[in-house]
């Protein structure tokens, strides 16, 4: 076994002696580290970052995400995997599912069954699913810090150290940033109502114009709990861990004025859009007057595909819309561990990081910390095209609320099923 | 033929209304752009053509993955099926009912229920992600069809054609070969292509037992119908149209065999 370590090393060895020196600023930390931030990850005591490299070259990383995106799947399939292989030996093999619980559940059935070198190497989560995995134990870490790029991350920023709420320790490795942004068409709507109390006077102004997705769904959840922060007048109150009292005092009026709204949203609210890719469809088709979207850039890809009108247009209220950060986690029982630790900080490197931001591509924003980050490096994040529909760095981040812990969220679903939908 | 023209009108107004729905899965692959309330796409294009004939799509492997499990499941399935409806048509057994029933069950009870056991068994069994643990997790819902279908066909079988070649001299092959088979061809086509068209459409069991290491047609298609991408969607819609089509052309090519058996009947 350690001979085969040995002579893998080797190999590794000579092949990064006979490759040829990287054309673009190479970033230091990808360059010359030997080891990152944090400690040695599990199963890895004593090693540094070379002996992972040289582990992971050979591997296969089944990396399981949601794949319901074609410019997303043509970005990791194609230039992210082409990276990891030529400069890592490692072959990247996309698994698309339609949504994440399908591979926590699987990574679930293969704890129960023992599986030992499992299928699932890394997986694309955030939020309530980051949560099931660290409380059923279904993901390997502590990893994240020991990735060298991790030093370009604010771990401080509390909105990237904890995932809706729920502490990283290091479990995921951050991926992408998104913010919710409201859409709206300049032809229909010229100057949209920039605040939550002025949307809703202008969807009572303007019934049957209006709807949003019914939670559970992502985007849908998201709008509600803007409804709630402005109710209970800022988010502050609903901070921290889950209370009961709180909840009914403060969040339980949002539900009364959710319920009255109802009259003036699509169809008299008597049926909501199951998904974000319905409402995507009745705003494209002129059925109601605003969308909404946690990836600011998405409007701006979607009038590059021709699925939204040229004239489409994003804002975020005044008092600001909800951030929150996706992550990579590995499973518990990952075959290929160091594979997928070596993509983790490869899709964390500013190439690809700039690579995933750009608009006419992804369109996601990174995850680095300008301030961290060489000066060219930081330069050329500034200086990326922004899409038509695309808000600015500085207009975004001044606006940006929190998420809160999944508790809250779970309740504020399961009481929004209760008080608006069924009545 | 006395057909008059405001008859034939209807005919064509009557083909209209039936084939219209289907026009935009036709017109979407190609659209660039095609918002309401424009009868036609506005922009042409072929993003969607240009990202399945990409290697990143995986349109390759997942094409081979479900015509490899669709046609493995369909060949096994009538293999199964052949015994299984002969003996349950003509057998007079005792408990016939019941056995009816039970090979029925797995068509009744929802593939959920039934999937999720499946997929721990499978895991211990170290079947799960693999392709052959796929085909057999597509036999389950597969089967009840064929046995179904074949019971039916036998029910209408008389035995005595059989009976008759063996008095003639014919050993089992034989009769197989050119008393059995001619006649039952057509319903051995039917339950062919129903083994065939479940399998390729199966999108649960494929994702459970699968676990995403096996990759088929209608997994794409879910992850793009999901996402709402219309264009997308129905280009890969087409593609999983295509050897459906092919394999129900050939299966009426056969079932149209003179003087043979149907799988129209009941058994008793």
């Amino acid at each position: 076994m350690s001979s085969l370590k040995v002579s893998a090393l080797a190999l590794a060895l000579a092949l990064s002696a006979c490759a040829p020196v990287a054309p673009s600023p190479a970033p230091p930390t990808e360059a010359g580290a030997t080891t990152g931030t944090g400690d040695s990850p599990p199963g890895y005591a004593g090693q540094a970052w070379d002996d992972i490299l040289a582990e992971a070259r050979g591997q296969t990383v089944d990396f399981y995400m949601w794949g319901g995106s074609d410019v997303i799947n043509r970005w990791i399939s194609g230039p992210v995997a082409e990276h990891v292989f030529t400069t890592y030996g490692v072959t990247l093999n996309l698994v698309p599912v339609s949504d994440a619980p399908e591979f926590i559940n699987k990574v679930l059935s293969e704890k129960q069954a023992g599986r030992t070198a499992g299928s699932v190497d890394l997986m694309w989560v955030n939020g309530e699913n980051f949560r099931t995995l660290r409380e059923g134990e279904l993901a390997y870490g502590p990893w994240a810090g020991f990735l060298p790029n991790s030093a370009l991350v604010d771990w401080s920023d509390p909105s990237v150290a904890n995932d809706f709420g729920y502490p990283v320790d290091a479990y995921e490795s951050p991926y992408g940033k998104a913010q919710f942004v409201m859409i709206y068409d300049t032809a229909r709507v010229p100057e949209p109502p920039r605040t939550v109390a002025n949307l809703l006077a202008w969807i009572r102004a303007n019934p049957g114009r209006f709807a949003y997705a019914a939670p559970p769904d992502f985007t849908g959840s998201a709008f509600v709990r803007h409804v709630c922060y402005h109710v209970a007048g800022g988010y502050e109150p609903l901070l921290g861990a889950f209370d009961a009292q709180v909840f009914a005092q403060k969040v339980a009026p949002c539900f009364e004025q959710l319920q009255a709204l109802e009259a003036s949203l699509w169809r008299a609210g008597e049926t909501y859009p199951e998904s974000r890719a319905r409402m995507q469809d009745l705003f494209a088709n002129g059925e109601i007057d605003f969308d909404m979207a946690y990836n600011p850039a998405e409007a701006s890809s979607l009038i590059a595909q021709g699925r939204y009108p040229a004239t489409a247009r994003t804002f975020v209220f005044d008092e600001g819309t909800i951030a929150n950060t996706h992550y990579l986690a590995i499973a518990f029982n990952a075959g290929d561990k160091a594979g997928a630790m070596v993509v983790a900080n490869a899709l964390l490197s500013p190439e690809l990081q700039l690579s995933k931001a750009d608009p006419s591509g992804w369109g996601d924003l990174t995850v680095l910390d300008p301030q961290r980050l060489p000066v060219e490096w930081s330069d050329r994040f500034a200086a990326l095209p922004r899409g038509p529909a695309t808000l600015s760095d500085a207009e975004l981040s001044a606006r940006r609320l929190p998420e809160l812990q999944s508790d809250w969220l779970a309740a504020i679903e399961a009481g929004w099923i209760e008080h608006v939908l069924q009545k | 033929m006395s057909a008059t023209p405001w008859r034939r009108a209807a005919f064509w107004v009557g083909i209209a209304v039936w084939a219209l729905p289907f026009a935009p899965l036709f017109l979407w692959p190609f659209a660039g752009s095609w918002l309401f309330p424009a009868p036609l796409p506005t922009v042409w294009g072929d993003r969607a053509w240009s990202y399945l004939l990409s290697p990143g799509a995986r349109v390759g492997p997942a094409l081979l993955n479900s015509l490899s499990l669709a046609s493995a499941v369909s060949i096994v399935a009538v293999l199964l099926g052949l015994p299984a409806g002969r003996t349950l048509a003509l057998a007079r057994l005792r408990a016939g009912g019941l056995a009816y029933w039970i090979f029925l069950l797995p068509a009744i009870v929802p593939a959920q229920a039934a999937a999720f056991g499946l997929h721990a068994t499978f895991l211990r069994l170290g079947l799960a992600d693999q392709w052959l643990g796929v085909a057999l997790a597509h036999l389950v819902p597969v089967l009840p069809y064929v046995v179904i279908t074949l019971a039916g066909v036998f029910a209408n079988y008389d035995v005595s054609y059989e009976q008759q070649a063996q008095t003639l001299g014919a050993g089992g092959w034989m009769r197989f070969r050119w008393v059995t088979l001619p006649l039952i061809l057509p319903g051995l086509a039917v339950a062919g292509l129903y083994a065939f068209l479940i399998s390729w459409s199966q999108v649960l069991l494929t994702l459970l037992i699968g676990g995403g290491a096996v990759t088929t047609l209608p997994m794409l298609l879910l992850a793009f119908v999901n996402s709402g991408d219309h264009a997308l969607a129905a280009a890969l819609a087409l593609v999983l149209l295509g050897p459906a089509f092919l394999v129900l052309g050939l299966a009426t090519r056969l079932a149209r065999a003179p003087g043979a058996l149907g799988p129209g009947g009941r058994i008793a």
